[in-house]
């Protein structure tokens, strides 16, 4: 399968293993004995080697290294044990692969393939369920772009409820990606006075209605800081986030002006009914607590030749999407011959979503 | 100590190098999107992935206005009471009108623009019922009533089949498919009412309880 | 094979050191391990349910943590104030106080990577930032420059006093040209460390209150103020409970370090003060939250208002000569300025930035018991750490722990 892959990561492991097994002489892998004196006892592990590999406190390194180490220990013992069952053994290897596995956008379409297929697998193994997960590519040609008519929208929330439904958000924390805006008339944008938490009858009275999400800037802040390249902008121009990447520093969240960005405070929950089974790996796969999601402009769906989510069930046809490099789309005509505006184009963001009026 | 100062030295000059060379996997840089958008579509050939698969049952047929073709879903086989003249065998002028006798289609009732502007014979033609008629008397097809509403509405019409009014149907990518104007707003009372918004969560809550 | 076994006697005499002492002492570092336990429990409970014990949200996902990892990297940086006049100037009074400065440095490091793997989401996974084996966003993310600068330093924290230390423990002179490059070495790095730290606020385009050219300078003055304040009152906690001489001369000379700093830090105040408020924009707004309350939300209001008078109150003290070399005055000038600052980096600095969101919505952020159970467990980790070193490297300076050849 990955054998390169593996053995390299193995060795590596192996090195800072033999360092790390040694050094806890009260026996606890993670959390710390009080009695421990970090720096006078690891002068014995003095070598400078040890020093300038880890690029970080060893003590934490040593933490987190064991936590997952004794996953993968775990992981190991139970494949590597004749009592436990086959599926037992099956699922410690896919953890145990997919906790060591590298950044999506390094990975090869074969390596793709395979954290796909395992990711299949072990969610068939833990529900009994089969989903679909694909890895579909960038097409040639295509740069997405979205436009957004605020004279159409009526405030009536149907694109925050598809989307939900489409992407497998948290329900617990009530995760919504898109926010539907309702300001009055006369002030402007003024998004100080507006409220994107009404639930009354629309439109209301003297107020219109405009949605933010993640507007796919072409110039992302958000990518810039990312300190391990987990999130990225695909050459189709989709601002995308290996899950699995994020570390959950949260420097993102802090970068994205437009509040495009959601983070799992907790492990996120979707009850089972309700899981969307067409999947992408970038997209509406489950993710973990501790990781960055947003909206992707349901790349399960735009690189298969579909709309977004909310695209399609806004029922005023307020939402536009498509191709920016096709001079015939739909989108081209309306950045053409309308009058179209970004939100905080100061900011040199180049966002990729643009707003007009009839 | 020269030596050792040296070595930081070198170290620095190696770090400052290291920084302004660093690999940065960026490909051409535009300085805005306008102009990426320019230079990238210059050798555009279409795309590989379509959005026929999406486009679902409706019944569509193609129209050219302008400088713009797509996809309408057909209207005829759509309508009830399509051919009128399965009823209407006589022209509308030859029928009672002393208000003994209902009125046919009774429960539609025109809220649209005032008496001055719009009455049933304005769009419909008495004398050839399985057609609508123009302003100026020429029949339109009712396959194409768009072409009535285009008389007033002349600026939704521009933005309708630019791409800008009204809603798509199946993907973003060709071919393209629209609805037409009745496909949404009813010709008798095109005005859409206000609802309730959709809310996904609190209400998947109190439906699962 | 020599050093080696010098290195492991002066491992079993640092031990007997740490493990040995007065009753304060002893109760001192019961007191410490207790919270470092109440601090090591809380964080199970975060890694367990993630962070949504803590109170951080989405409107503003830097809380506790971070506000106590941008004022430790200050402290931290403050070393350098002791290094740079007894290594570059040969300032004799500095001598002793300074390897006090680089154990603090340590403690006040480990402390930073503590509390910023506490913030993590995903702690496991902590290796996908190392070069070769993950990825290292450099030098795009200012955070990977963090990561390099403040790990650089804790190195030179670590060896150089190690090497005086293990000399001196020796009965020998260290030798200038070993530790002189990295003495040197440590006083640009430790500036560059609070820049660099400063910059990843700094250059944010998305946070407004950040997003301005004196944040950088405005970090080093309230280090370098807050820093030495701290160095004070542990040389002052030192001489008390030591037999480790440290001259009045030193103390005073440090508090004149501490004096033009903090009288730096307040005139960069006025400066931001004055850009805020004299023609207020809509980039405003999170300094008005700060201040005044923004809608009737002002939960930092109080914080603010401690901290900026207790700020001046610490510089007007600390600018009168009289009061400065009064050392009670000094220690508790000292003490409150310390307290206004940690409050101003923090909760005056970290929190704001966050309000209003980025669509003006406010939301305001109470950090929960956790977060500042484990917040309290760091420090006295940190605190420890330093104690640790602080007596190997004072029993090794006043003769006490030496090498005996056997």
């Amino acid at each position: 399968m990955s054998e390169n892959k593996k053995k390299w990561f193995s060795l590596n492991l192996n090195s800072t293993k033999k360092q790390n097994s040694g050094s806890c002489g009260c026996g606890k892998t993670s959390g710390d004995c009080g009695s421990h004196n970090p720096v006078v006892k690891e002068k014995p592990k003095d070598g400078f080697e040890q020093v300038f590999d880890v690029k970080m406190d060893r003590r934490s390194a040593f933490k987190q290294l064991t936590a997952s180490l004794a996953i993968g220990a775990g992981a190991v013992s139970t494949s590597c044990s004749m009592l436990a069952g086959d599926e037992t053994k099956e699922k410690a290897q896919i953890d145990w692969e997919e906790q060591f596995k590298g950044n999506y956008k390094l990975m090869t379409n074969e390596e793709k393939k395979d954290t796909v297929d395992r990711l299949v697998r072990s969610y068939q193994l833990r529900t009994g369920k089969a989903i679909n997960i694909s890895s579909e590519n960038a097409k040639k040609d295509v740069l997405f772009g979205y436009a957004f008519n605020i004279s159409k929208c009526q405030g009536y929330m149907d694109c925050v409820s598809a989307c939900v439904e489409e992407n497998n958000q948290d329900r617990n924390s009530e995760m919504q990606y898109i926010r539907i805006h309702e300001m009055k008339d006369g002030k402007g944008f003024n998004f100080n006075e507006a409220d994107d938490n009404y639930y009354h009858e629309v439109p209301a009275e003297g107020h219109f209605y405009m949605g933010t999400q993640c507007f796919h800037c072409d110039n992302p802040p958000c990518v810039e800081v990312c300190p391990v390249n987990a999130t990225w902008r695909e050459e189709d121009g989709l601002v995308v986030i290996d899950y699995d990447w994020c570390v959950g520093c949260r420097y993102c969240m802090a970068a994205c002006p437009y509040d495009g960005r959601r983070f799992n405070w907790s492990t996120p929950e979707v009850p089972e009914e309700e899981v969307n089974k067409n999947q992408h790996y970038l997209g509406n796969r489950m993710r973990k607590k501790g990781v960055m999601e947003k909206c992707t402009f349901c790349v399960q769906r735009s690189r298969a030749g579909q709309n977004p989510a909310c695209v399609e069930a806004c029922p005023t046809g307020a939402r536009i999407f498509g191709n920016l490099l096709d001079p015939d789309s739909t989108l081209r005509w309306v950045l053409e011959n309308k009058k179209v505006f970004r939100l905080k184009e100061d900011l040199g963001t180049e966002p990729k979503f643009w707003y007009f009026m009839d | 100590m020269n030596m050792r100062s040296n070595i930081y030295i070198v170290g620095y000059a190696l770090f400052f190098v290291l920084v302004f060379f660093s690999c940065k996997d960026h490909g051409p840089e535009y300085h805005t999107i306008m102009d990426k958008i320019e230079a990238e579509s210059k050798n555009y050939h279409g795309v590989s992935v379509s959005s026929e698969n999406y486009l679902g049952d409706i019944k569509l047929m193609e129209i050219t206005e302008g400088d713009d073709t797509f996809l309408i879903p057909e209207r005829k086989s759509q309508i009830k009471s399509f051919n009128c003249t399965e009823c209407h065998l006589r022209p509308l002028k030859t029928l009672k009108m002393d208000g003994t006798v209902k009125k046919a289609h009774w429960d539609i009732t025109l809220v649209h623009a005032n008496e001055n502007t719009l009455n049933c014979i304005t769009c419909h033609d008495g004398s050839s019922m399985d057609n609508l008629k123009s302003l100026t008397g020429n029949a339109i097809d009712f396959n194409n009533s768009y072409n009535l509403c285009s008389q007033c509405h002349t600026k939704q019409f521009d933005d309708w089949k630019g791409g800008a009014h009204g809603k798509r149907i199946g993907g973003w990518a060709p071919p393209r498919a629209a609805m037409t104007c009745v496909n949404c707003h009813d010709p008798h009372d095109p005005h859409i009412a206000s609802k309730w918004p959709v809310r996904y969560n609190s209400q998947k809550a109190i439906e699962r309880k | 094979m020599e050093t080696i076994r010098v290195f492991k006697s002066l491992v079993v005499d640092s031990f007997d050191a740490i493990t040995q002492g007065t009753k304060i002492y002893h109760l001192w570092m019961a007191f410490l391990t207790f919270v470092m336990l109440v601090g090591m429990y809380c964080y199970s409970i975060q890694i367990e349910e993630g962070l949504s014990v803590t109170g951080m949200t989405d409107s503003v996902s830097w809380g506790l943590y971070i506000s106590n990892f941008t004022f430790l990297v200050g402290v931290a940086a403050a070393a350098v104030m002791l290094v740079m006049p007894t290594y570059i100037l040969k300032d004799i009074d500095f001598k002793q106080a300074v390897l006090i400065g680089e154990g603090l440095a340590v403690a006040a490091l480990i402390m930073c990577l503590a509390f910023v793997v506490a913030d993590m989401g995903g702690p496991s996974v902590l290796w996908h930032m190392l070069p070769i084996v993950g990825v290292f966003n450099f030098p795009n993310s200012m955070l990977t420059w963090d990561v390099i600068a403040l790990n650089g330093y804790l190195i030179i924290n670590i060896t150089i006093p190690f090497y005086i230390l293990f000399r001196h423990y020796q009965n020998k002179e260290a030798k200038s040209k070993v530790y002189l490059p990295g003495a040197l070495l440590s006083v640009f790095w430790a500036v560059g460390i609070h820049l660099v730290t400063a910059f990843l606020y700094q250059g944010l385009q998305a946070k407004p209150f950040w997003n301005n050219a004196l944040l950088g300078p405005r970090f080093l003055a309230s280090a370098f103020a807050a820093g030495p304040a701290l160095i004070i009152l542990i040389l002052a906690i030192i001489r008390t409970y030591t037999e480790f001489k440290i001259e009045n001369k030193t103390i005073k000379k440090i508090a004149l370090v501490v004096t033009v700093a903090a009288q730096i830090n307040l005139i960069m105040l006025v400066s931001e003060l004055f850009k805020e408020f004299y023609a207020p924009t809509h980039h405003s707004e999170s300094a008005y939250y700060l201040f005044f309350g923004l809608h009737g939300k002002n939960a930092l209001m109080p914080w603010i208002w401690t901290a900026i008078p207790l700020n001046v109150l610490a510089t007007v003290l600390l600018t009168f000569h009289k009061l400065r070399n009064n050392f009670k005055v000094l220690f508790f000038a000292c003490f409150i300025l310390f307290v206004a600052i940690w409050i101003e980096k923090g909760f005056g600095l970290i929190v704001p930035g966050f309000i209003p969101g980025p669509y003006g919505k406010i939301t305001e952020y109470t950090p929960t018991g956790i977060e500042i159970g484990v917040t309290i467990g760091i420090w006295a980790m940190g605190a420890f750490v330093f104690t640790i070193l602080a007596r190997t490297a004072i029993g090794i300076e006043i003769g006490k722990l030496r090498y005996k050849k056997k």
